[in-house]
């Protein structure tokens, strides 16, 4: 470990959390987020060369990310999934892509984040630790609202947890004023499963319009276990109820843009999935 | 006792006393003189303070001192005494793709970047290397051009 003015530089996940137990830190991944206005009193735990955070690795179920590991490295890794890389494609520019990581991305907490969204439709999970251990949740339950997630003072996300199967058929948009740095105005994500003719998934998650990515599995519920053309049928009821459930913020694209952005993308997914 | 920063300064082993909360950018220009590192924006979106960091693209005002311990920064001052850089330059200067200058040394590094994975990109692949260093005077075509016949002159460099 090495003590700096103002910063803990450590090269293992035990000593990490330790400083965290015990110091009010601020974990720096890649900085791209929290250098844009950085704090002059800011004291960071430095966790670029902690190997427990940069690996990538698959067990039976699922591929494991660690939070530290940067978009480029998910991007070259050929364990990733497509959909992921799809969005890291469209992710800023290549020397963000170079310091960033998937960890800042969920632990920043915008609406915008771009690979949070990718997890959300993705079913992924956390692994969040302390000295004393560590739990495993989903990613919609990691946020409270705009910025703020359940993450304790003396914890750190170790790894992401992405189902290796079903995320083969998806669909990717990201609408936004230029490609490259374009922090996303609207993204969306679906993935749709069928089996044997019968719908066995339809996840959604948008980015963007709302204080959290939003996904709304009550109203995915409604087309599983249906037939394509039964879905067809109940097509316009689907699509009034996400008309319902989706509130936009108030931005700098106007709320009812952002909206209809959404909407578009939801029914062209609906479309291109024969529904 | 707080320790020092060391890390590895165009080839030479450097230390640096700095707080580990700042920018590489401000150490580089303030304490190193390395002025062909620019400031254009603080933010990471210009491209203009781009360095090479362990090999890879960084834009140097998006990175605190304290995560960079033991690791090889190369700026426009260190890779301007390479065979490579002369390609660049020489390709460069033949589309005019120099106006103001201000964004060339992060542009010029981001062509290094692009051109150590990819020796042979194609206009795509080449727009999308440079797309995170902003100019306001080329339009980037002569750039793109540039980098077209360095990765042609150039060969067997990258
Ligand atoms: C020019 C520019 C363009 C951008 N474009 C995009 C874009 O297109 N899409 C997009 O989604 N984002 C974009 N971003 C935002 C940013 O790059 C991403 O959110 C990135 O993933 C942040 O990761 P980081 O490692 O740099 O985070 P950091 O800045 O290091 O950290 C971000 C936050 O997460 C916390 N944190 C980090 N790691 C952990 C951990 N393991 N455990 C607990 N807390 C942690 C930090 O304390 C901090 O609060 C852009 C940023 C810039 C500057
Ligand atoms: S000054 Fe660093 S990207 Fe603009
Ligand atoms: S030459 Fe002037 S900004 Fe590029």
């Amino acid at each position: 470990m090495v003590t700096f003015s103002n910063g803990y530089l450590v090269d293992n996940l035990a000593d990490a959390l330790k400083i965290r137990s015990e110091i009010d830190v601020t974990p720096y991944a890649g900085g791209t987020d929290l250098m844009v206005d950085a704090k002059e009193d800011a004291v960071y735990l430095f966790l670029n060369k902690i190997p427990e955070l940069r690996r990538i690795y698959s067990d039976e179920q699922y591929l494991h990310i660690g939070a530290a590991c940067t978009y480029t490295e998910i991007f070259e890794n050929s364990l990733s999934p497509q959909i992921l890389k799809d969005a890291i494609d469209y992710l800023a520019a290549p020397a963000i892509r170079n310091m960033g990581t998937a960890g800042g991305n969920i632990c920043n907490a915008s609406p915008k984040a771009d690979t949070a969204l990718i997890f959300y439709v993705a079913d992924a999970k956390l692994r969040i630790c302390n000295t004393s251990g560590e739990r495993i949740l989903p990613i919609e339950d990691f946020y409270v609202g705009r910025g703020k997630t359940v993450l304790q003072k003396d914890e750190l996300l170790v790894e992401i947890l992405v189902p290796k199967q079903g995320l083969e058929h998806y669909y990717y948009k990201k609408v936004g004023a230029r490609q490259a740095l374009a922090i996303s105005r609207v993204a969306f994500a679906g993935i749709f499963t069928t089996e044997n003719g019968i719908i066995t998934r339809c996840a959604m998650a948008f980015g963007s319009v709302a204080d959290t990515v939003l996904r709304f599995r009550d109203l995915e519920a409604l087309f599983v276990g249906k037939s394509i053309a039964e879905a067809k049928s109940i097509r316009s009821q689907f699509i009034a109820n996400y008309e319902q459930a989706i509130v936009p913020i108030r931005g700098r694209v106007s709320a009812e843009y952002r909206k209809s952005v959404c909407m578009n993308l939801l029914e062209d997914f609906l479309t291109q999935n024969g529904i | 006792m707080n320790g020092q920063i060391h890390f590895t300064l165009n080839g030479e082993k450097v230390t640096s006393d700095r707080h580990a909360n700042e920018r590489l950018l401000d150490v580089l220009r303030e304490d190193f003189k390395l002025t062909g590192v620019k400031c254009g924006c603080k933010e990471g979106e210009c491209g203009a303070c781009s360095v090479l960091l362990n090999g890879v693209l960084a834009n140097s005002c998006m990175v605190a001192m304290g995560s960079i311990e033991g690791s090889e920064v190369v700026t426009i001052e260190g890779y301007s005494k390479t065979k490579r850089f002369q390609a660049l330059s020489d390709a460069y200067a033949q589309t005019s793709a120099v106006q103001c200058g201000f964004c060339i040394p992060g542009m010029v590094l981001a062509c290094e970047a692009l051109l150590a994975k990819n020796p042979n990109p194609t206009d795509a692949e080449i727009r999308k290397g440079i797309s995170g260093n902003l100019c306001r005077c080329t339009g980037y075509n002569a750039i793109v051009e540039a980098v077209k016949i360095a990765a042609r002159e150039g060969k067997g460099l990258w």
